[in-house]
Protein backbone atom coordinates (compact mmCIF):
# COMPACT_ATOMS: atom_id res chain seq x y z
CA UNK A 1 0.00 0.00 0.00
CA UNK A 2 1.20 3.34 -1.09
CA UNK A 3 -0.19 6.53 0.14
CA UNK A 4 -0.01 9.80 -0.78
CA UNK A 5 -1.13 12.03 2.10
CA UNK A 6 -0.48 15.52 0.88
CA UNK A 7 -2.16 16.32 -2.71
CA UNK A 8 -3.77 19.40 -3.67
CA UNK A 9 -7.04 18.20 -6.39
CA UNK A 10 -7.18 22.16 -6.96
CA UNK A 11 -7.31 21.39 -10.36
CA UNK A 12 -8.83 18.33 -10.88
CA UNK A 13 -11.17 18.59 -13.89
CA UNK A 14 -14.33 16.97 -12.24
CA UNK A 15 -14.36 20.22 -10.20
CA UNK A 16 -13.19 22.62 -12.57
CA UNK A 17 -16.44 23.28 -14.97
CA UNK A 18 -16.71 27.16 -13.94
CA UNK A 19 -13.87 28.89 -15.51
CA UNK A 20 -13.80 32.12 -12.70
CA UNK A 21 -13.12 29.58 -10.12
CA UNK A 22 -10.28 27.68 -11.82
CA UNK A 23 -8.88 31.65 -12.31
CA UNK A 24 -9.33 32.43 -8.62
CA UNK A 25 -7.20 29.16 -8.13
CA UNK A 26 -4.43 30.16 -9.82
CA UNK A 27 -4.05 33.29 -8.35
CA UNK A 28 -5.13 32.20 -4.93
CA UNK A 29 -2.81 29.02 -4.91
CA UNK A 30 -0.15 31.01 -7.22
CA UNK A 31 0.16 27.65 -9.61
CA UNK A 32 0.21 28.51 -12.95
CA UNK A 33 0.43 26.46 -16.45
CA UNK A 34 -0.16 23.18 -15.15
CA UNK A 35 -3.73 22.74 -17.04
CA UNK A 36 -6.45 21.15 -15.98
CA UNK A 37 -6.22 17.63 -14.58
CA UNK A 38 -8.47 14.43 -16.29
CA UNK A 39 -9.29 11.67 -13.80
CA UNK A 40 -7.98 9.02 -15.97
CA UNK A 41 -4.21 11.44 -16.12
CA UNK A 42 -4.86 11.67 -12.59
CA UNK A 43 -4.92 7.63 -12.48
CA UNK A 44 -1.76 7.30 -14.76
CA UNK A 45 0.19 9.94 -12.70
CA UNK A 46 -0.67 7.30 -9.78
CA UNK A 47 0.31 4.13 -11.39
CA UNK A 48 3.97 5.93 -12.87
CA UNK A 49 4.51 7.03 -9.14
CA UNK A 50 3.19 3.36 -7.88
CA UNK A 51 0.51 5.15 -5.84
CA UNK A 52 -2.77 3.22 -4.45
CA UNK A 53 -4.17 5.87 -2.55
CA UNK A 54 -4.14 9.82 -2.41
CA UNK A 55 -5.22 11.91 0.56
CA UNK A 56 -7.03 15.07 -1.00
CA UNK A 57 -6.77 18.39 1.09
CA UNK A 58 -9.21 21.13 0.55
CA UNK A 59 -8.02 24.91 1.49
CA UNK A 60 -10.67 27.27 3.13
CA UNK A 61 -9.70 30.90 3.39
CA UNK A 62 -12.49 32.36 3.83
CA UNK A 63 -11.74 34.99 6.31
CA UNK A 64 -8.05 35.97 5.34
CA UNK A 65 -8.90 35.68 1.15
CA UNK A 66 -12.71 35.76 1.18
CA UNK A 67 -12.22 32.52 -0.96
CA UNK A 68 -12.79 28.56 -0.51
CA UNK A 69 -10.32 27.22 -3.10
CA UNK A 70 -11.29 24.17 -2.95
CA UNK A 71 -14.66 22.77 -0.68
CA UNK A 72 -15.53 19.98 1.63
CA UNK A 73 -18.52 19.39 -0.60
CA UNK A 74 -15.96 19.16 -3.19
CA UNK A 75 -13.44 16.91 -1.83
CA UNK A 76 -16.76 14.30 -1.20
CA UNK A 77 -17.52 15.24 -5.49
CA UNK A 78 -13.97 13.78 -6.11
CA UNK A 79 -14.14 10.71 -3.66
CA UNK A 80 -17.27 9.70 -4.99
CA UNK A 81 -15.68 9.67 -8.41
CA UNK A 82 -12.81 7.56 -7.28
CA UNK A 83 -13.34 6.04 -3.49
CA UNK A 84 -11.29 3.33 -3.88
CA UNK A 85 -8.24 5.79 -4.68
CA UNK A 86 -9.31 8.91 -3.47
CA UNK A 87 -9.28 9.74 0.67
CA UNK A 88 -10.76 12.69 1.30
CA UNK A 89 -9.94 15.53 4.26
CA UNK A 90 -11.99 19.16 5.35
CA UNK A 91 -10.71 22.02 6.10
CA UNK A 92 -12.26 24.77 7.96
CA UNK A 93 -10.97 28.37 8.66
CA UNK A 94 -10.83 28.54 12.46
CA UNK A 95 -11.82 31.73 12.36
CA UNK A 96 -15.22 31.65 10.60
CA UNK A 97 -17.65 31.69 13.50
CA UNK A 98 -19.09 28.51 11.57
CA UNK A 99 -16.20 26.85 11.15
CA UNK A 100 -16.71 24.00 14.26
CA UNK A 101 -20.23 23.26 12.38
CA UNK A 102 -18.71 23.17 9.26
CA UNK A 103 -16.51 20.48 10.25
CA UNK A 104 -18.90 18.51 12.32
CA UNK A 105 -20.62 18.31 8.95
CA UNK A 106 -17.90 17.31 7.21
CA UNK A 107 -17.15 14.10 9.48
CA UNK A 108 -20.32 13.28 10.49
CA UNK A 109 -22.25 14.00 7.00
CA UNK A 110 -19.83 13.91 4.52
CA UNK A 111 -17.58 11.15 5.84
CA UNK A 112 -14.12 12.86 5.25
CA UNK A 113 -10.88 11.60 7.12
CA UNK A 114 -9.14 14.40 8.49
CA UNK A 115 -8.48 17.86 9.12
CA UNK A 116 -6.59 20.32 6.88
CA UNK A 117 -5.45 23.38 8.24
CA UNK A 118 -2.69 26.23 7.80
CA UNK A 119 -1.73 28.48 10.43
CA UNK A 120 0.62 30.87 7.76
CA UNK A 121 -2.55 31.04 5.76
CA UNK A 122 -5.06 31.44 8.15
CA UNK A 123 -3.18 33.29 10.52
CA UNK A 124 -3.54 31.49 13.46
CA UNK A 125 -1.25 29.98 16.10
CA UNK A 126 -1.89 26.14 16.64
CA UNK A 127 -2.48 26.54 20.54
CA UNK A 128 -5.29 29.44 19.92
CA UNK A 129 -8.89 29.59 21.22
CA UNK A 130 -10.20 29.79 18.02
CA UNK A 131 -8.72 26.43 17.19
CA UNK A 132 -9.50 24.32 20.05
CA UNK A 133 -12.86 23.49 19.28
CA UNK A 134 -11.88 22.05 16.31
CA UNK A 135 -9.39 19.60 17.62
CA UNK A 136 -12.02 19.09 20.04
CA UNK A 137 -14.38 17.50 17.05
CA UNK A 138 -11.28 16.12 15.66
CA UNK A 139 -10.79 13.87 18.61
CA UNK A 140 -14.24 13.38 19.40
CA UNK A 141 -14.65 11.63 15.66
CA UNK A 142 -10.70 10.14 16.69
CA UNK A 143 -9.34 11.94 13.04
CA UNK A 144 -6.17 13.75 12.23
CA UNK A 145 -5.07 16.65 11.50
CA UNK A 146 -2.48 17.99 8.55
CA UNK A 147 -0.99 21.04 9.38
CA UNK A 148 1.04 23.24 6.89
CA UNK A 149 4.01 23.52 8.87
CA UNK A 150 7.51 25.10 7.71
CA UNK A 151 7.66 27.57 4.77
CA UNK A 152 4.84 28.30 2.34
CA UNK A 153 4.98 29.04 -1.48
CA UNK A 154 1.58 30.58 -1.53
CA UNK A 155 1.00 33.82 -1.74
CA UNK A 156 0.43 36.19 1.91
CA UNK A 157 1.96 33.26 4.02
CA UNK A 158 3.76 34.15 7.21
CA UNK A 159 5.89 31.22 8.21
CA UNK A 160 6.03 31.92 11.48
CA UNK A 161 2.93 30.89 12.22
CA UNK A 162 4.02 26.92 11.28
CA UNK A 163 7.58 26.76 13.46
CA UNK A 164 7.21 23.22 14.96
CA UNK A 165 7.88 24.92 18.34
CA UNK A 166 4.81 26.35 17.75
CA UNK A 167 3.10 22.82 18.05
CA UNK A 168 4.49 21.34 20.90
CA UNK A 169 2.23 22.48 23.62
CA UNK A 170 -0.68 21.06 21.41
CA UNK A 171 1.03 17.43 21.08
CA UNK A 172 1.89 17.88 25.13
CA UNK A 173 -1.30 19.18 26.03
CA UNK A 174 -3.65 16.46 23.34
CA UNK A 175 -1.54 13.44 22.93
CA UNK A 176 -4.43 11.73 21.79
CA UNK A 177 -4.41 13.90 18.96
CA UNK A 178 -2.43 12.59 15.71
CA UNK A 179 -1.42 15.58 13.55
CA UNK A 180 1.21 15.75 10.56
CA UNK A 181 3.69 18.65 9.95
CA UNK A 182 2.96 18.74 6.17
CA UNK A 183 6.09 19.50 4.15
CA UNK A 184 8.47 18.43 7.48
CA UNK A 185 8.14 21.77 8.43
CA UNK A 186 10.81 22.74 6.43
CA UNK A 187 13.59 24.71 6.88
CA UNK A 188 12.44 23.30 10.44
CA UNK A 189 13.53 19.41 9.96
CA UNK A 190 15.89 19.58 12.96
CA UNK A 191 12.74 21.25 14.89
CA UNK A 192 10.23 18.75 13.84
CA UNK A 193 12.16 15.64 14.52
CA UNK A 194 12.47 17.26 18.16
CA UNK A 195 9.02 17.22 18.44
CA UNK A 196 8.60 13.54 16.88
CA UNK A 197 11.00 12.08 18.73
CA UNK A 198 9.48 12.98 21.80
CA UNK A 199 5.66 12.45 21.11
CA UNK A 200 4.42 9.99 19.00
CA UNK A 201 1.37 11.17 18.20
CA UNK A 202 3.04 14.12 15.61
CA UNK A 203 3.80 12.94 12.56
CA UNK A 204 5.89 14.18 9.27
CA UNK A 205 5.32 13.83 5.67
CA UNK A 206 7.89 14.69 2.91
CA UNK A 207 6.00 17.14 0.90
CA UNK A 208 9.26 19.24 0.30
CA UNK A 209 10.77 19.98 -3.16
CA UNK A 210 11.72 23.80 -2.58
CA UNK A 211 15.61 23.28 -4.28
CA UNK A 212 17.11 21.22 -6.84
CA UNK A 213 15.15 18.13 -8.42
CA UNK A 214 13.48 15.50 -5.89
CA UNK A 215 16.04 13.14 -5.50
CA UNK A 216 18.90 15.74 -4.49
CA UNK A 217 16.64 17.55 -2.00
CA UNK A 218 15.13 14.54 -0.53
CA UNK A 219 19.34 13.50 0.00
CA UNK A 220 19.85 16.91 1.53
CA UNK A 221 16.99 16.77 3.81
CA UNK A 222 16.78 12.85 5.21
CA UNK A 223 20.36 11.57 4.97
CA UNK A 224 21.87 15.12 5.68
CA UNK A 225 19.79 17.64 7.28
CA UNK A 226 18.58 14.73 9.60
CA UNK A 227 20.98 11.96 9.48
CA UNK A 228 19.35 8.60 8.05
CA UNK A 229 19.60 6.94 10.71
CA UNK A 230 17.32 9.04 12.87
CA UNK A 231 14.30 8.40 10.49
CA UNK A 232 15.72 4.66 9.78
CA UNK A 233 15.79 4.01 14.20
CA UNK A 234 13.94 6.62 15.81
CA UNK A 235 11.26 8.19 13.68
CA UNK A 236 10.32 5.44 11.42
CA UNK A 237 6.92 5.14 12.78
CA UNK A 238 6.20 8.83 12.04
CA UNK A 239 6.97 9.79 8.73
CA UNK A 240 4.62 9.35 5.55
CA UNK A 241 5.07 10.30 2.19
CA UNK A 242 3.62 13.23 0.63
CA UNK A 243 4.35 15.21 -2.64
CA UNK A 244 2.28 18.51 -2.03
CA UNK A 245 1.51 17.72 -5.82
CA UNK A 246 1.04 19.87 -8.17
CA UNK A 247 3.34 22.13 -6.59
CA UNK A 248 5.74 19.21 -6.97
CA UNK A 249 6.45 16.52 -8.45
CA UNK A 250 4.91 13.33 -7.32
CA UNK A 251 6.22 11.06 -9.39
CA UNK A 252 9.79 11.97 -8.85
CA UNK A 253 9.73 12.60 -5.38
CA UNK A 254 8.07 8.82 -4.66
CA UNK A 255 10.57 7.69 -6.51
CA UNK A 256 13.33 9.32 -4.78
CA UNK A 257 12.41 7.47 -1.63
CA UNK A 258 14.25 4.27 -3.08
CA UNK A 259 17.83 4.83 -2.44
CA UNK A 260 17.97 7.60 1.02
CA UNK A 261 19.92 4.64 2.69
CA UNK A 262 16.77 3.68 4.94
CA UNK A 263 15.91 -0.04 5.16
CA UNK A 264 12.70 -1.30 3.18
CA UNK A 265 10.78 -2.20 5.95
CA UNK A 266 11.37 1.73 6.93
CA UNK A 267 10.81 2.82 3.26
CA UNK A 268 7.62 0.89 3.37
CA UNK A 269 5.73 2.07 6.13
CA UNK A 270 7.02 5.65 4.95
CA UNK A 271 5.14 4.75 2.05
CA UNK A 272 1.82 3.90 3.49
CA UNK A 273 1.77 1.48 6.87
CA UNK A 274 2.56 4.90 9.03
CA UNK A 275 -0.55 6.84 6.60
CA UNK A 276 -2.63 3.82 7.75
CA UNK A 277 -2.14 4.45 11.81
CA UNK A 278 -2.60 7.92 10.96
CA UNK A 279 -5.64 8.00 9.61
CA UNK A 280 -6.73 5.36 12.15
CA UNK A 281 -6.79 3.07 9.21
CA UNK A 282 -9.43 2.89 6.14
CA UNK A 283 -12.77 2.97 6.42
CA UNK B 1 -5.61 27.86 -48.85
CA UNK B 2 -4.78 27.02 -45.51
CA UNK B 3 -6.39 24.08 -43.47
CA UNK B 4 -5.73 23.39 -39.82
CA UNK B 5 -6.73 20.62 -37.02
CA UNK B 6 -5.64 20.30 -33.43
CA UNK B 7 -5.62 16.74 -32.02
CA UNK B 8 -5.56 16.44 -28.07
CA UNK B 9 -4.08 13.31 -26.66
CA UNK B 10 -3.45 12.03 -23.03
CA UNK B 11 -0.48 10.53 -22.94
CA UNK B 12 0.19 7.62 -19.96
CA UNK B 13 4.15 7.36 -20.07
CA UNK B 14 7.19 9.26 -19.27
CA UNK B 15 8.47 8.33 -22.16
CA UNK B 16 6.13 7.76 -25.05
CA UNK B 17 6.24 7.36 -29.31
CA UNK B 18 2.46 7.22 -30.22
CA UNK B 19 2.05 6.90 -34.14
CA UNK B 20 -0.27 9.51 -35.26
CA UNK B 21 0.23 9.13 -39.13
CA UNK B 22 -3.45 8.20 -39.81
CA UNK B 23 -4.90 11.29 -37.82
CA UNK B 24 -2.63 13.25 -40.06
CA UNK B 25 -3.72 11.44 -43.21
CA UNK B 26 -7.40 12.25 -42.00
CA UNK B 27 -6.55 15.78 -41.78
CA UNK B 28 -5.04 15.83 -45.03
CA UNK B 29 -8.11 14.34 -46.74
CA UNK B 30 -10.79 16.83 -44.33
CA UNK B 31 -8.87 19.61 -46.24
CA UNK B 32 -9.39 18.70 -49.57
CA UNK B 33 -6.13 19.78 -50.70
CA UNK B 34 -4.89 17.65 -53.72
CA UNK B 35 -1.29 19.38 -54.10
CA UNK B 36 0.85 21.05 -51.29
CA UNK B 37 2.25 20.16 -48.05
CA UNK B 38 1.34 19.40 -44.17
CA UNK B 39 3.10 20.09 -41.40
CA UNK B 40 2.61 18.45 -37.65
CA UNK B 41 3.71 20.67 -35.25
CA UNK B 42 4.07 20.12 -31.40
CA UNK B 43 2.74 22.66 -29.31
CA UNK B 44 4.95 21.62 -26.03
CA UNK B 45 8.28 21.88 -25.43
CA UNK B 46 8.98 18.41 -23.66
CA UNK B 47 7.43 16.97 -26.33
CA UNK B 48 8.33 16.52 -29.84
CA UNK B 49 7.04 15.12 -33.28
CA UNK B 50 9.54 12.88 -35.44
CA UNK B 51 9.22 10.59 -38.31
CA UNK B 52 10.90 7.16 -37.75
CA UNK B 53 10.08 3.53 -38.96
CA UNK B 54 6.84 1.86 -36.20
CA UNK B 55 8.88 -1.01 -34.94
CA UNK B 56 9.20 -1.91 -31.53
CA UNK B 57 12.83 -3.05 -31.71
CA UNK B 58 13.48 0.83 -33.01
CA UNK B 59 11.04 2.67 -30.36
CA UNK B 60 13.01 0.49 -28.14
CA UNK B 61 16.60 1.65 -29.34
CA UNK B 62 15.52 5.17 -30.04
CA UNK B 63 14.38 5.29 -26.29
CA UNK B 64 17.82 3.87 -24.77
CA UNK B 65 19.59 6.21 -27.13
CA UNK B 66 17.95 9.03 -25.68
CA UNK B 67 18.29 8.08 -22.54
CA UNK B 68 21.74 7.17 -22.92
CA UNK B 69 22.49 11.11 -24.29
CA UNK B 70 20.14 12.33 -21.77
CA UNK B 71 20.34 10.60 -18.47
CA UNK B 72 18.02 11.30 -15.56
CA UNK B 73 20.79 11.36 -12.93
CA UNK B 74 22.69 14.70 -13.87
CA UNK B 75 23.35 17.36 -12.23
CA UNK B 76 20.83 19.81 -14.24
CA UNK B 77 20.35 23.43 -13.98
CA UNK B 78 16.77 23.32 -14.57
CA UNK B 79 15.60 21.83 -11.33
CA UNK B 80 14.19 24.43 -9.27
CA UNK B 81 11.47 26.48 -8.11
CA UNK B 82 10.14 28.30 -11.18
CA UNK B 83 8.11 31.50 -9.91
CA UNK B 84 6.15 31.91 -13.51
CA UNK B 85 5.00 28.14 -12.55
CA UNK B 86 5.12 28.30 -8.59
CA UNK B 87 6.20 25.16 -8.66
CA UNK B 88 9.31 22.76 -8.95
CA UNK B 89 11.10 22.65 -11.97
CA UNK B 90 11.87 18.68 -12.40
CA UNK B 91 12.00 17.90 -16.73
CA UNK B 92 15.25 19.03 -18.04
CA UNK B 93 15.74 15.63 -19.89
CA UNK B 94 11.75 16.29 -21.15
CA UNK B 95 13.14 19.42 -22.79
CA UNK B 96 16.65 18.00 -24.09
CA UNK B 97 15.35 14.79 -25.98
CA UNK B 98 12.21 17.44 -27.66
CA UNK B 99 14.99 19.35 -28.56
CA UNK B 100 16.76 16.48 -29.86
CA UNK B 101 13.88 14.99 -31.90
CA UNK B 102 12.63 18.20 -32.92
CA UNK B 103 9.21 20.10 -32.91
CA UNK B 104 7.60 19.19 -36.37
CA UNK B 105 7.92 17.27 -39.19
CA UNK B 106 6.45 18.12 -42.81
CA UNK B 107 5.89 16.45 -46.00
CA UNK B 108 4.39 16.84 -49.42
CA UNK B 109 1.17 16.83 -50.62
CA UNK B 110 0.53 14.43 -53.94
CA UNK B 111 -2.74 14.21 -55.44
CA UNK B 112 -4.34 14.20 -51.77
CA UNK B 113 -2.32 11.58 -50.53
CA UNK B 114 0.81 12.35 -47.94
CA UNK B 115 3.73 11.78 -50.13
CA UNK B 116 6.13 9.80 -47.37
CA UNK B 117 8.51 6.41 -47.93
CA UNK B 118 7.10 3.04 -46.84
CA UNK B 119 8.39 2.89 -43.88
CA UNK B 120 7.75 6.34 -42.45
CA UNK B 121 5.16 6.74 -39.81
CA UNK B 122 4.73 10.04 -37.79
CA UNK B 123 5.52 9.91 -34.10
CA UNK B 124 4.39 12.26 -31.31
CA UNK B 125 6.92 11.78 -28.88
CA UNK B 126 6.47 12.42 -25.11
CA UNK B 127 8.78 13.20 -22.74
CA UNK B 128 7.78 14.60 -19.92
CA UNK B 129 4.21 12.26 -19.38
CA UNK B 130 1.71 11.44 -18.40
CA UNK B 131 0.30 14.56 -19.69
CA UNK B 132 -2.28 16.09 -21.97
CA UNK B 133 -1.05 17.01 -25.20
CA UNK B 134 -1.49 18.74 -28.48
CA UNK B 135 -0.22 19.05 -31.81
CA UNK B 136 -1.35 20.93 -34.80
CA UNK B 137 -1.33 19.62 -38.05
CA UNK B 138 -1.54 22.34 -40.76
CA UNK B 139 -2.60 21.80 -44.47
CA UNK B 140 -1.23 24.35 -47.30
CA UNK B 141 -2.26 23.86 -51.10
CA UNK B 142 -4.66 23.38 -53.56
Amino acid sequence: MFIDVHVHPAFYEPINDDPMRENMRHEVLDIHLNGIAKLEHVRNQMRLAGLDKLCLLPQDYLTEEGEVPVTNEEIKKLVDLMPDQFIGFASVDPHDPEAAEKLDRAFGSLGLSGLNLHPGRQRFYPMEECVQPLYDICETYNKPVMFHAGMSWEPHTLAKYGRPIEFEELAETRPGLRFCLGHFAWPWLEEAAMLMVKHKNVYADTAALYFDCAREFYSRLFTRELEVTWIDRSLRHQVMFGSDNPRFEQIRMAHALEGLGLRDSTVELIKGKNALEFLNGLE
Amino acid sequence: MVYEEKFTLLTSEYNQYIVVTKMVERAVRDSGVQNGMVTVISKHTTAGVTTNESLECLESDIDVFLKRLVPEDYPYSHARMLADYGSTAGNPTGHLKAMLVGNHAHFMIRDGEIERGGAQEVYFCEFDGPSERTFIVQVMGE
